[in-house]
This record gives C-alpha cells, sequence and structure tokens, in this order.
C-alpha cells in the first residue's frame, strides 16, 4: 500500500519547513531536520515552541506554507493524515484519539478495518489486536470498551492503532503525562523494542529526565526554530533545558519555611460513592493556616473528586469537612465561596472560564451580585471594568483590554485570569488543581510564586498537580491518594525522592494508619511508626 | 514577576485592538445590509425565474406598508406582537436554552387575559392592567414547565417545548369551538372582552385611522429596554449571559444554574403571555382561532437575526414585519404570492447563520491590511 | 371501555397504525442517522414538506408516480446535503440552519402551489395519483395478519424494513462505522484519514432522503395531493422519537411504531364521542411524560449521555 520508500537518506525529514497560521502566528520557522531510521529522537521545547506543529506537519493534519517534508528519504506532499499514513506514519497524540463507546479491538482496526465488500469483520479485528499486541509486548483486552480501560491501555490502543497501519515512524507527542511510573517503565520498554525492529520513533515530551533515559538523539526547539540537535550521551538536564529556554532554568523553588497557624481545613472519615469515577474512601486530614499541603497520586485515583468535594461542586456521602470552623455540609457551592474557599479547577477549559465572555466577566464571577460592583440588584459595568483592570495590572495578564474574550488568550494569560480571581478574593483555604499544566516557563514561575505569596499570606493552600517535581519543590508537606484513600503522609519534602513517592503512589508502600492521622486528635490512635520499607 | 509599566509594545498592541474592533463592527453592520441585500436578490430572481415581474412586486412590497396611514398601523400591529415574541425567545436563548416555546406560552397568555377580560368586572385602570398581569403569570406558568424539566431532569428544552406546543394549540382550539365559545354566534371565536379592559387604539391618540395598532406598541418598546437592562445591569442578567456561555463554569463560581434556567423560561414565557394580551386586548378583542399564526416561529427567527439582544431584537421585528406587511399588500395588488416573502426571510436566516461568513470576510480585510503595510 | 379494546383489537386498527406510524418511522430514522453522524437534523420537517410537495407536482405534470417519488426524495436529499454544506463548510449552527430550512420549505411550496396552480390550499386540483400498494402472495389468507398487511403502502414495507437496514448499518458495515466514529469523536476519525466531512455529508444525505420517503408517502401513498404544511409538525414529533429511543435503532423504531399507535388511537377515539382536538394531545402529552420519565431515570442512574446534551 505504501508508496515506495528511499533506500538510504532519513525516514523523516523537514527541509527549510516554515508554518504560519491564518491568524498570522509563525509557529515553525525555517526547520531542518533529519531522522535516520532505526532511531529514537527527542524533541524537546517550551510550550509554545513549536513542537506539536511540526509533528502535525509530519502527520499531515498541518501543510507547511514554505518547505519540503520528506518521508523515506522523498520529498512528500501530505493531504491530510490519510497521506501520511499511507506513507507509513503513525502518530499518537497527547490527548488520545479514541472513540469512547468502540472496543480497543475497533479502534485499533478503524479506518482501515478488516472485511469484505464493505463490511466490518469483528472477529478478524479481535484476532489482529490480539496478535499485534502479542508481537509488540503491549498487552490489551481487545474486547473492552475504550472508556473502561486504564489510561495506559488506552495508549497502548494507540500505538497498536499505528502497528496496524505498519508504521515505519511513529510519533508520540507527550506520552507519558498520563501514566504511572510503572506504566511509563512499560511504554519505554516496548518502544526500545519496536527501535530494535528497525522503527523510528519520535519522542515528544518537556520532562528531562525521560528525555535523557529514552532517546538516542535530542532535538530542542525554541521559538519555531530548531536551536540544536545533540547526542543524549553528550547531554545533561541542565544542558538541555538552557538550550530550551536561553538562560540556566532553575527548577528550585525559592520558599522559605512555612510558618503555620491554627487549622483551616478539617477532614474526618470523609467518602463518596461516585456515579461514575473513583470513589473516595475514609479521608482524614487537617491543612493548617499558613502552609501548601501537596496531594500527589496517579491521575485518576480520586483526586479530581476530593478536589471538587472541598469547592463544593460534589457533595461528599460520608464525614465532614471544615473550613475556618464552618461545617460546609449542605452548603452549595456560593457557600462554599462564602466559607472562604478559593478553587482553580483542574482543567479551565471545562469549568476554569466562559472562553467567548470578556475578561471583565470572568474576572467576577463569584463577586457579580454584591459591592462595589452590583449594588442594589443592579449591576455596574464600570465598576466591573475597573475591577478588571486592576486585576490585569496586578496579575501581569497581557491583553490590550479587558473587554478581549478570554478565548483569545494564550494557556498561560488565561490561567492568570482564574489565579487572579480566586487570590483576590482573599480564600483563607486554596485548592489548586494542575495550576501550570500547558502554561509556559515564564507563567509557571508566575503561579509558583502566587502560591508561595498566598501561603504566606496566611492560606492554607491544597495543591493538586500530576507534576511530582512541582509537588516537591513547592509542598511544606505531602498526601499521597491512591484508589479513593490516603496511603502516604511525608510531614517533610526535603529530601523526599520522587521514586520515593512513587513507591506509594503505585501502591508498593503504604504508611499504616496511625501514621496517616498522627497528631488530628483521632480515638485509638498511637504514635505509629511509617511502615516503609 | 512584578507589574511593570506599560511597554510601546502594549501600547500598540491596544492601538491595533481598537482598530479591530471598530472595523469588526464595520464590517457587521455591512454584512446584516448584504445578508438583507442578498435575500431580496434571491427573491428577485425566483419571482422572475416564475414568470412573474419582479421590479413591480418589490415596489409595491416595499413601499406599500408605508402608503397609508392604515397600512402603517397594520404594520405596526404586527410588528408589536412579533417582537413580543422576539423578546421572549431572547431570554432563554441568552442563557443556551432551545426554547421553541413562545407558541404553547402565547396561547396561555391570551386565554388567561380573555377570561379575565371577559368575565371579570374590574375598575377602569385595573381593567386592562390585571388581565396583563393574569396573561404574564400564565405564560410564565407555561415556561415554568419546560424550564424545570430541563433544570431539574436534564429533559431535552426542544422536544419539551415542541410537545407543549402541540397540546396547547389543541387545548386553544378545543376551548374556542367549545366552552369558551360565544353562545348564539355562528362564526367560532368567543364573547368580546369589556370594554375598559381593550388598549387603547392608536388612532385615537393621533386622530388618523391607524388600523388595530394601540398602546402595545409602546409597551413592546418598554419590555425590550426592560429586558435589555434586565441582561446587561442586573445580576440575574449576568448570570443568564454566563450559564449561556458554559453552564460548567457558572455552576463552579457558585451560581445556581438550574434556578437561572428556569428564570430564563419563566421570564421568556411572561414576555411571549403578554404579546398574547396584546393579541386579545389590542388586536382581536376575542379569542379567534388560530389567534398566533406562524408569528411564533417568526419570533424565533427575529431573536436570532437581532443575536439575542433585546434592542436589536425592536429593529428586527420591526423590519421582519414590514416585509410581512408588504408582502400581503403585493399579493393583493399583483400576481405574486405573499410566501416569497417567507422564501426571501429564510435565506436571510440562512446567511445569518452561516456565521462563517463574516468571519472569512474579515480575515480577508485584515490580510489586505497587513499586505497594505 | 368495551367499545375501545374493540377499536384496539381490530384488524383495522392495526393496519392503520402501521399506516400512520410510516411517515415517523421514516423521518424518526432519518433524524437518528444524521444525529449518529454528529449533526442534528432539525431540517426533517422541511425535508418532508418539500418532498411531499415535489412528489405531487411531478407525478400530477409527468403523469408519472414514480419520476414524483423519485423527484421528491431527490429534492430532500438536496436539502439534507445544504444543511451538511451550511453546518460543515460555513460554520452554520445545525438547529438554526435547520429551522431556516423548515422556513424555507414552508415558504417555497406554498409559493410553488400557487405559483403554478392558483390555489393556497395545495394541490387537489392536480391529480398526481397515488404509489402502489404492495400484497405478498398468499398472505392474505393468513387471518389477522392478512387484513393488517395486506393492501399496505409500498413505502410503508420500506419503512418496516428501514430498522433492521439502519441497525446493518450501523453496526455491520464500514460506511455505518465510520459514521458513528465521526459522530461521537470526530477528531479520533479524522486522524485515522477518515474523510470526516464526506461521511457527514453522506449521512444528511441519507437522513434527508429517508424524510425525503417520508414526505412522499404523505402526498402520494394514501392520499393523491399535498396540502399547504401538510406534515404538521410529523418532523418534530420524530426527531422526539430519536431522543425517546435512546439513539439506537431499534429503540427509535419502537418510539417511532408508538406514536403511530397513539395517533392512529386518536383518530379512532375522536370517533366515540370525545372532543378531538383533547384526544389528539394524547400522543404529545405521552411524550412530553415519557420524556420527564426518561430524563428523570437517567439522571437518577447518573450517567449523563453527552450525546442527548448535543442538541
Amino acid at each position: 500500500m505504501n508508496e515506495p520508500w528511499g533506500k538510504d537518506g532519513p525516514a523523516l525529514a523537514a527541509r527549510a519547513v516554515t508554518k504560519t497560521y491564518a491568524n498570522g502566528v509563525r509557529a515553525v520557522r525555517g526547520v531542518d531536520l533529519e531522522v535516520p531510521p532505526g532511531e529514537i529522537r527527542a524533541v524537546v521545547g517550551e510550550n509554545g515552541a513549536g513542537k506539536s506543529t511540526l509533528m502535525k506537519l509530519f502527520y499531515g493534519l498541518e501543510q507547511p506554507s514554505s518547505g519540503t517534508i520528506l518521508i523515506g528519504g522523498r520529498p512528500r506532499t501530505l493531504r491530510g493524515p490519510a497521506s501520511a499514513i499511507a506513507l507509513g506514519v503513525g502518530m499518537v497524540h497527547q490527548n488520545l484519539m479514541l472513540v469512547p463507546s468502540f472496543t480497543v479491538a475497533q479502534n485499533v482496526v478503524l479506518g482501515v478495518e478488516p472485511g469484505r465488500r464493505g463490511l466490518v469483520d469483528p472477529k478478524a479485528a479481535v484476532e489482529t489486536t490480539a496478535r499485534l499486541a502479542a508481537e509488540a509486548g503491549l498487552s490489551v483486552d481487545p474486547r473492552a470498551r475504550v472508556d473502561e480501560v486504564s489510561v495506559g491501555m488506552r495508549q497502548r490502543a494507540e500505538i497498536l492503532k499505528a502497528l496496524h497501519r505498519q508504521a515505519k515512524v511513529l510519533i508520540l507527542d507527550e506520552p507519558t503525562a498520563v501514566l504511572t511510573p510503572q506504566e511509563t517503565e512499560d511504554l519505554f520498554a516496548a518502544v526500545r523494542r519496536l527501535r530494535d525492529g528497525g522503527m523510528t520513533v519520535l519522542f515528544i515530551s518537556h520532562k528531562l529526565r525521560e528525555v535523557r533515559e529514552i532517546s538516542d538523539q535530542v532535538s530542542v526547539m525554541r521559538a519555531g526554530s530548531l536551536v540544536g540537535t545533540v547526542a543524549t550521551a553528550d547531554a545533561t538536564e541542565r544542558s538541555l533545558a538552557s538550550m530550551m529556554v536561553g538562560r540556566d532554568l532553575s527548577l528550585d523553588v525559592d520558599r522559605s519555611p512555612a510558618r503555620t497557624a491554627q487549622v483551616t481545613l478539617r477532614v474526618r472519615n470523609l467518602g463518596y460513592e461516585a456515579p461514575v469515577g473513583q470513589s473516595l474512601h475514609g479521608l482524614d486530614f487537617d491543612v493548617a493556616a499558613g502552609e501548601i499541603v501537596g496531594v500527589a497520586g496517579i491521575e485518576g485515583n480520586g483526586q479530581s473528586e476530593l478536589a471538587e468535594i472541598l469547592a463544593g461542586l460534589r457533595r461528599p456521602t460520608e464525614g465532614t469537612v471544615h473550613v475556618g470552623g464552618t461545617d460546609t455540609a449542605g452548603l452549595d457551592v456560593a457557600g462554599h465561596r462564602r466559607a472562604g474557599i478559593g478553587y482553580v479547577p483542574e482543567d479551565r477549559l471545562h469549568n476554569g472560564a466562559a472562553l467567548d465572555e470578556s475578561i471583565a466577566d470572568n474576572l467576577v464571577v463569584d463577586r457579580h451580585d454584591r459591592p462595589p460592583l452590583a449594588r442594589r440588584g443592579i449591576l455596574h459595568p464600570n465598576a466591573v471594568r475597573a475591577h478588571a483592570e486592576r486585576l490585569i495590572e496586578e496579575y501581569a495578564i497581557r491583553t490590550p483590554d479587558p473587554s478581549v474574550p478570554v478565548r483569545a488568550l494564550s494557556g498561560g494569560n488565561m490561567q492568570k485570569v482564574i489565579v487572579a480571581r480566586e487570590l483576590s478574593a482573599g480564600p483563607r483555604l486554596l485548592i489548586a488543581s494542575q495550576v501550570t499544566r500547558g502554561v509556559d516557563v515564564g507563567a509557571m514561575r508566575f503561579m509558583y510564586e502566587q502560591l508561595i505569596a498566598a501561603r504566606d499570606a496566611g492560606a492554607a493552600v491544597l495543591l493538586f498537580s500530576a507534576d511530582l517535581t512541582e509537588l516537591l519543590a513547592l509542598s511544606d508537606w505531602l498526601l499521597v491518594l491512591r484508589e479513593g484513600r490516603l496511603v502516604g503522609r511525608f510531614d517533610d519534602t526535603t529530601g523526599l525522592t520522587e521514586k520515593r513517592v512513587g513507591l506509594y503512589m503505585l501502591g508498593v508502600e503504604e504508611h499504616d494508619r496511625a501514621h496517616l492521622t498522627t497528631g488530628l486528635g483521632l480515638t485509638g490512635t498511637g504514635t505509629g511508626e511509617a511502615s516503609t520499607a | 514577576m512584578t507589574t511593570t509599566p506599560m511597554t510601546a509594545i502594549e501600547a500598540e498592541d491596544r492601538r491595533q485592538y481598537r482598530t479591530t474592533r471598530r472595523r469588526d463592527l464595520a464590517v457587521d453592520l455591512s454584512m446584516a445590509l448584504a445578508t438583507i441585500l442578498a435575500a431580496l436578490a434571491i427573491g428577485f430572481l425566483v419571482m422572475l425565474a416564475t414568470g412573474n415581474d419582479p421590479v413591480r412586486a418589490y415596489e409595491v412590497m416595499l413601499t406599500g406598508p408605508l402608503d397609508r396611514s392604515f397600512r402603517v398601523g397594520r404594520w405596526l400591529e404586527d410588528a408589536t406582537t412579533l417582537t413580543l415574541l422576539g423578546l421572549s425567545v431572547a431570554i432563554p436563548f441568552r442563557a443556551r436554552q432551545i426554547s421553541l416555546g413562545a407558541e404553547s406560552q402565547l396561547y396561555a397568555g391570551a386565554l388567561a387575559a380573555a377570561a379575565v377580560a371577559i368575565f371579570l368586572p374590574l375598575p377602569a385602570v385595573a381593567a386592562v392592567i390585571v388581565p396583563m398581569v393574569a396573561a404574564a403569570m400564565a405564560g410564565a406558568g407555561m415556561g415554568l414547565v419546560p424550564g424545570s424539566m430541563k433544570a431539574r431532569l436534564g429533559a431535552n428544552e426542544i422536544v419539551a417545548t415542541l410537545m407543549l406546543n402541540a397540546i396547547a394549540v389543541r387545548v386553544y382550539d378545543y376551548l374556542v369551538n367549545g366552552p369558551l365559545k360565544e353562545p348564539g354566534s355562528s362564526a367560532v371565536h368567543s364573547k368580546s372582552i369589556q370594554e375598559d379592559s381593550a388598549l387603547t387604539p392608536l388612532s385615537e391618540w393621533f386622530g388618523i385611522p391607524m388600523g388595530r395598532a394601540n398602546v402595545g406598541l409602546g409597551l413592546m418598546l418598554v419590555t425590550a429596554v426592560a429586558l435589555w437592562l434586565l441582561i446587561t445591569r442586573t445580576p440575574l442578567g449576568y448570570r443568564i449571559r454566563m450559564t449561556g456561555s458554559n453552564p460548567d463554569f457558572a455552576a463552579y463560581g457558585g451560581i445556581k444554574v438550574p434556578r437561572v434556567i428556569e428564570w430564563s423560561f419563566v421570564i421568556g414565557g411572561a414576555v411571549a403571555g403578554l404579546a398574547g394580551a396584546h393579541l386579545v386586548q389590542g388586536v382581536y378583542g376575542r379569542l379567534e382561532p388560530g389567534l398566533a399564526g406562524s408569528l411564533a416561529f417568526e419570533g424565533i427567527v427575529v431573536a436570532l437575526l437581532a443575536r439575542n439582544n433585546p434592542l436589536v431584537v425592536v429593529v428586527a421585528g420591526l423590519f421582519y414585519s414590514y416585509l410581512r406587511a408588504g408582502g400581503d399588500i403585493m399579493e393583493q395588488q399583483t400576481d405574486v404570492g405573499t410566501e416569497i416573502v417567507v422564501v426571501i426571510q429564510a435565506v436571510i436566516v440562512l446567511l445569518v447563520t452561516a456565521q462563517a461568513l463574516p468571519d472569512l470576510l474579515k480575515r480577508r480585510i485584515a490580510r489586505r491590511q497587513v499586505g497594505v503595510r | 371501555m368495551s367499545s375501545v379494546l374493540d377499536v384496539v383489537l381490530s384488524s383495522a386498527f392495526l393496519a392503520a397504525v402501521l399506516r400512520v406510524a410510516t411517515p415517523y418511522l421514516l423521518a424518526a430514522f432519518g433524524g437518528l442517522v444524521a444525529e449518529r453522524a454528529g449533526v442534528s437534523n432539525i431540517a426533517l420537517e422541511g425535508q418532508m414538506l418539500s418532498a411531499a410537495c415535489t412528489g405531487a407536482l411531478v407525478a400530477g405534470y409527468s403523469g408519472s408516480v414514480a419520476a414524483g417519488a423519485v423527484c421528491g426524495v431527490a429534492v430532500a436529499t438536496l436539502l439534507g446535503v445544504l444543511l451538511a454544506a451550511l453546518r460543515l463548510e460555513l460554520g452554520a449552527d445545525a438547529i438554526i440552519a435547520g429551522i431556516g430550512i423548515n422556513l424555507l420549505a414552508s415558504g417555497a411550496t406554498a409559493y410553488a402551489v400557487y405559483t403554478l396552480l392558483d390555489d393556497k390550499g395545495g394541490t387537489s386540483g392536480l391529480k398526481s395519483g397515488t404509489l402502489p400498494t404492495v400484497t405478498l402472495p398468499g398472505i392474505e389468507s393468513i387471518p389477522v395478519v392478512g387484513d393488517v398487511l395486506s393492501g399496505q403502502n409500498l413505502i410503508t414495507w420500506l419503512a418496516f424494513l428501514v430498522a433492521p437496514f439502519v441497525a446493518w448499518l450501523f453496526y455491520r458495515t464500514r460506511f455505518g462505522f465510520h459514521l458513528r466514529a465521526v459522530g461521537e469523536m470526530p477528531d479520533a476519525a479524522a486522524s485515522v484519514g477518515i474523510p470526516v466531512r464526506r461521511v457527514q455529508y453522506a449521512g444528511l444525505a441519507l437522513s434527508g432522503a429517508l424524510a425525503g420517503l417520508a414526505g412522499v408517502f404523505l402526498s402520494m401513498g394514501y392520499v393523491s395531493f399535498f396540502v399547504r404544511d401538510m406534515t404538521a409538525g410529523r418532523g418534530f414529533i420524530a426527531l422526539a422519537a430519536v431522543f425517546l429511543g435512546g439513539l439506537r435503532p431499534w429503540g427509535v423504531f419502537l418510539a417511532a411504531l408508538g406514536f403511530g399507535a397513539a395517533e392512529a388511537l386518536a383518530v379512532q377515539l375522536g370517533t366515540l364521542d370525545v372532543p378531538p382536538q383533547l384526544v389528539s394531545t394524547i400522543p404529545y402529552a405521552m411524550t412530553l411524560v415519557a420524556l420527564a420519565v426518561y430524563a428523570w431515570r437517567r439522571k437518577r442512574r447518573g450517567t449523563t449521555t453527552e450525546v442527548a446534551a448535543s442538541l
């Protein structure tokens, strides 16, 4: 089916490729890139450096404005993913491209279904999937519906999809973002096996440690241009980081020790029966004013549910939550906010903002019905605007005007709007979920500074993040959540390693109840030792 | 990161943003005009193709309604009902609730207004106001049904409102043909309302024949302004806008989304009820079979043309009614059927909903300006 | 109430159910195909109306019933393609574009009839004929079944074949596979090289064609003329059946059949000294109640179906 590949030369190459979008944004500038066959090539860069756009060009999702894409050593014109697939390019997207109600097997064969005369042979689909899975060492259940399997299996299904199309080049776009450390290890093993079988792999990431582990060579992108390509053996995380941002990037966060005061958040025996998703069981913990408490865990182990319960978006089925002495049982979302709870939601596009409304309107959703914005049932547009101008200045939101719709902002600026709103309310308890997801390095530092400033101003901060490095750098102490239960508690994060926390996240180790509830004043609790090995 | 004083780049950004906004506004306005002209051009071609004289037809259609004062009256009377119906759907539309239930709400309002205005003796001023209040409440109640079903249960509001329309039309038909039919009359209609309950005709004010146009026109204008203030200047209006833009965001921000959805239906229903009261107290003076005709659906079109902005709904309603009135005159004076107006209206709707068209144009203009620079 | 039972159990009533359910079935499956392709087709009403009008006019002027039916279905198909073009090429809201098409159909059919026949009401002045009825050999000798099935219109037979056909199309064919993928997750479909737009165009064309068959049945099945606005909201009822049927072929089949049965019942009860207007509200009231119960049960189960919320 594939057009012939050239015998020699790179499996994949770009010659002076530039991509300018219709809105004038130049995402890729004059990139020259060559990837020889059978190599794992990492492409790293900040958010917005052009990595994803470059990959879209290789996969035919976008067409270059100028320059040439070469696949199999020959210049190609890719009109769409179909032509890239036909040339043996497979891509595993960051947000997986699977049909939720289809089975794994149906997703694997989608687009190239086995069967004759326009019919689909379901049995052949299952057999093909099982055979491919066995060959590649990627374990999946071909008959399971995709929306009922783990993220890891979904990703393996995506790779099988590419293999089923006889891909010779596999593009992995930030594949480890949603994986557990163990799943990441398995993925890397499978990728190495594929490479040894002759597959060319493009590995997009911003996790430098993983890049060092998996790749043969690293290409660094910055602001749409290719800065350089180095052999992985010669690169250090620090040298790569400085190539990415053009300055030495310090991963340390400047943070003084916490000065904690009285307990702000008191959670006792919290349980939640989830209709869909993860249920929670018997959570006990305190967060004091003036400290940042990190909640570690593999995504989907109850973090979202816990955050939304504390914010009042879901009701617990058991237990109590007190915030600053107020029992939040029976309060609605507005009541939670009145009790002094601020919430930076994990998915800002889902519920953090009304994208088509102005920045000004987005900044007042929790306070639109009271002075100074509204008096005696009348909302004053000028007050709303003045309020926005103040926050835009204070939080350095880059926008020409408060009336600009939030949709027009970059990820980092959008997140600043949300953080500005939640912090300017002066919360007693701040729940911050994935604050730095999809924002650039500058905005990331800004978020860190704001969280620490809020802490130092006396807020209790509960921090949820999928990024362990970030959690360890910011948190004064750490909780670990697994399958809806607390399984680990580290009262000091200094010297704590990601690997150690990972053991708890994965269920290899677990603290006993006595250790988890130390100092909470629960009856029947001794000063138990941690059962760490 | 500390706050920095405004840089030259930011000032430049700001200037450019203002220019862009001005340009977009100009494009929007000219697009609206172009849309209408394009629709009229298509109507022209259709008439030409079907062997009619389009020039004469348009001449009659576009000048006819202003010809004589009673024709102006007919236009304004029609526009009052139509605009009220447009306003009634614009509010739920702002909360992104596709309520197609104006028809059922109008009939509920008409029945309530008629019941009070026919059977309840009231002193002079109350005789006008009480039926209207009853109509607004009946319409609001009719709106609350699909509103609550949507807000509390998540039932699809399109299906619910369509079903309620079908039911309301039939029940109304039964009542006008049965219990409420004027005894002894051979024609099907109810008894007339008491004289005190009638909305004063404009003819009485201006001393020229204005048909059945009445002070309901003023009521409609006041309603439009009130709704505009509601949307832009009240917390409830803010909640309606945020709910329409992103209900998950509204809920996250502490807004009680189900209650906002119900309010949007109730307010819309009340306004549609007023439209029913206008027909009973101002236009017909009694219940007639098929009171609303196709007005309820055309109200939806008016709201869409106006992008659910209450003040623009008035303009769109006046324009739309003008075409309707012109179409009727055209049919009387030429061979062209008034249905061509519906075709023209449909083309306008289709052009307006083709959102990519103005964006394409804006982008092209922007590109040309960049090229010039 | 024994008279009611007599009515319901008569073979004449069952035959009436099949007849009345025919346009609902066809239009509902039209709605289902569009919905599963990811575009709500609220223009079913207008597509039916255009097909009914075109069918009667073409049959009347050409003298060929077949030509009328083909042209009717073709016009409805084109309106399906028009909806697809507005939605996919010009970014139109499917609901609003659908309302626009309904308006267009209502205006254009009335204008055409008035211009051609100088009649505001319909085409009763034009002799257009009906589509043939089909009687399977030997079926008349079977008691009850024979009475119910014999002499049913060709399109009624087609309507009852549409359910297995669509089920087969959705779950057995490559096209159906792609259609469902496109409707549920267009990005996923595009990323494996499925031509998303082409599939949606095809889905909406098929949707329009099915609505067209329903329309042709109205003006050429049981009666032989077109009446202004003769669809009388059937397209919207069909859309209700799509949702009541849970977007699944057999569910939609049962829902549409139920609407047909309820309407046939209303007509029959109307002969029994009950106000016909009130009797005719029964199917709508039933739908409303079913809608509430269905939504309530779904809410209690706690699973929110995103597909249903797409409207």
